[in-house]
């Protein structure tokens, strides 16, 4: 009897230590986002106040935003830079993943080899000369500049469906291919549909590096009708400093989108990044 | 396979391989002009003096000895990156451990809370830093506010040249920590239940077993968290550019390399200079990945050989 006490008297502690340990991790992470939110909702005399649900929330602070910032156009240019890509990086990468999986041609795999060796350039090096790039095209401060680079794929993306399609049987294929179907059939109408989970898993990676994507945008766009929404609270930051409340309420209508397309696709963003390795 | 192939049918098989060509092309395209034509003329670059007004003239290593030599800045970047790289990697690793450890407990509302961490992974680091901004915020800020039921009196945090690193690797954690524990935790539901059950006949604990059994059994998942967490931190720039100002101030306090990079290629337009640095910072990385890969396989070699 005394030693099932003990073990009972154990795992009850265990219990309540660990539920302790899991209280406190979500709140160390959720409560600078919390705290963010309830200052969204405050007065600028609120502001310093050690209140989390404001008696009276001002939502007249989000409306303000939309007034003194071209909000819904940095948010359309957003999507749109980020619809792009997306589309452009799902479509080029795993097409010519495909073909590196499953294509013979002379010198795939040499450049294979080297398509993974650009995957340890990084970005300090390769920015300078694409920031030149693009002004010797005059494509600075257009929309081709945000678009036109990620548009076709990459090494990565590339990467990434290859090792998807290198991993599916190849049975259908050779059925489909003695009824005479082009390898351009074979991708577009057996093997794509086939990788919705690495596709899913590619888009949620793209859509969200191009969303907070804050270099590229800040070196290329000076029009605010041309900005993306986080170059957008850079600057509103800056010309409304110290307002708070309007501050923190931008900053959480730029979070919102991501977090319903988290908690949409929570699988797929935590696979693609246990995967792979990449948060953008 | 494509020998069969080949003596069959030897249309299909070339159409196949034009086809690859084909498929190939465009993406080939994007990547030797946005990235191998880059990396090429970055090096050029960095043997020349260039600004965009006037055309590139080559001086050599000018750029290389003038930043080793005589640029105070330059040491500066350096020593505030090393401190934030480790002051960012050694807690975010650590914390991680733990944090992933917790998620990985079969309890009711683990989910729930797996939510809640994996959550700013979604964020982006500049709206991340603006929030923090609010909660380091000196007079009304959430974190002096506690402080001040405790009695202690207001801290400076962004303010103060002593305090901004600090501050600044905090931050970092907070966003390194949740993208570290979904690569840990990952590895940590790969190891299978039966290796733990032996441990739990011995009546070893579950902090025992997590130390001795779970974390040796993810070596090679901590290994990569930290490569990629100093290969991040070194290169730092959206967070800092975003917290602590256009120059890593206050004064230099957070002026680290991907700052010093910024400004000299975006703000003095000085190409050749920027590019030999970023240069410097890749060779820097290069090294870095290196030695710590040796090291780890050297580490689970002599584990290896220690079990034998």
């Amino acid at each position: 009897m005394a030693s099932v006490e003990i073990l009972f008297k154990r795992s009850v502690f265990r219990a309540v230590l660990i539920y302790t340990a899991l209280l406190a991790i979500a709140c160390f992470w959720l409560f600078p986002i919390a705290w963010a939110v309830s200052g969204s909702l405050k007065s600028g005399g609120e502001i310093s106040e050690p209140i989390l649900f404001p008696a009276h929330p001002r939502w007249s602070n989000y409306t303000e935003v939309f007034t003194l910032m071209p909000f819904w156009r940095m948010f359309f240019n957003t999507v749109f830079y980020a619809g792009c890509i997306t589309a452009g990086q799902v479509f080029f990468c795993s097409l010519a993943g495909y073909a590196f999986a499953r294509l013979q041609f002379r010198g795939r795999d040499t450049l294979f080899v080297l398509y993974l060796g650009t995957l340890m350039v990084p970005l300090t090096v390769t920015v300078i000369p694409q920031f030149i790039i693009m002004r010797v095209l005059g494509w600075t401060d257009t929309p081709w500049a945000m678009i036109v680079p990620g548009l076709f794929g990459g090494a990565f993306g590339t990467y990434l469906m290859r090792q998807f399609f290198s991993t599916l049987p190849t049975d259908l294929e050779e059925a489909a291919t003695l009824d005479g179907c082009t390898p351009w059939q074979i991708y577009w109408r057996i093997l794509l549909p086939h990788a919705r989970p690495a596709v899913a898993v590619l888009a949620v990676l793209t859509w969200v590096g191009v969303w907070n994507d804050f270099l590229w945008p800040l070196v290329m766009i000076q029009r605010n009708s041309l900005a993306t929404l986080t170059l957008g609270l850079v600057r509103m930051r800056g010309e409304y400093v110290a307002r708070w409340p309007l501050i923190m309420a931008m900053s959480m209508l730029i979070m919102l989108p991501l977090v319903i397309i988290y908690v949409i696709a929570q699988r797929s963003f935590v696979r693609g990044i246990a995967v792979t390795g990449l948060n953008g | 396979m494509t020998s069969i192939d080949t003596s069959a049918a030897p249309r299909p098989w070339r159409r196949r391989a034009w086809a690859g060509r084909l498929f190939v092309a465009p993406n080939l395209a994007a990547v030797t002009v946005f990235l191998l034509f880059p990396l090429g003329f970055s090096l050029y670059m960095s043997f020349q003096q260039w600004d965009v007004f006037n055309p590139p003239k080559f001086v050599g290593l000018k750029n290389f000895r003038e930043l080793f030599t005589s640029d105070p800045l330059f040491l500066i970047a350096i020593r505030n990156t090393a401190i934030f790289t480790l002051g960012t990697v050694a807690p975010t690793v650590l914390i991680s451990l733990v944090v992933a450890g917790v998620l990985n407990q079969k309890l009711k509302g683990i989910g729930i809370v797996r939510t809640i961490v994996f959550l700013p992974l979604a964020i982006s680091s500049v709206v991340m830093a603006v929030v923090w901004q609010f909660v380091f915020n000196t007079d009304n800020g959430l974190l002096n506010i506690m402080l001040g039921w405790i009695g202690v009196s207001p801290i400076p945090w962004l303010v103060d040249p002593q305090w901004a690193m600090f501050s600044l690797c905090v931050v970092s954690v907070w966003r390194a920590v949740p993208f570290a524990a979904v690569i840990l935790l990952a590895a940590m539901q790969g190891v299978p239940e039966t290796v733990y059950e032996a441990a739990k006949i011995d009546g070893a604990g579950g902090i025992r077993q997590f130390v001795s059994i779970t974390v040796p059994l993810i070596r090679g998942a901590v290994t990569f968290v930290v490569v990629i967490s100093i290969i991040h931190a070194f290169q730092a720039f959206d967070m800092v550019y975003v917290l602590n100002g256009a120059n890593g101030g206050p004064e230099t306090a957070t002026y680290v390399l991907g700052i010093m990079l910024f400004q000299h290629a975006f703000s003095f337009l000085e190409f050749g200079y920027a590019s030999a640095l970023a240069w410097v910072m890749f060779a820097i990385l290069l090294v870095l990945t290196v030695l710590q890969l040796r090291l780890s396989r050297q580490r689970s070699m002599e584990a290896a050989s220690g079990l034998g």
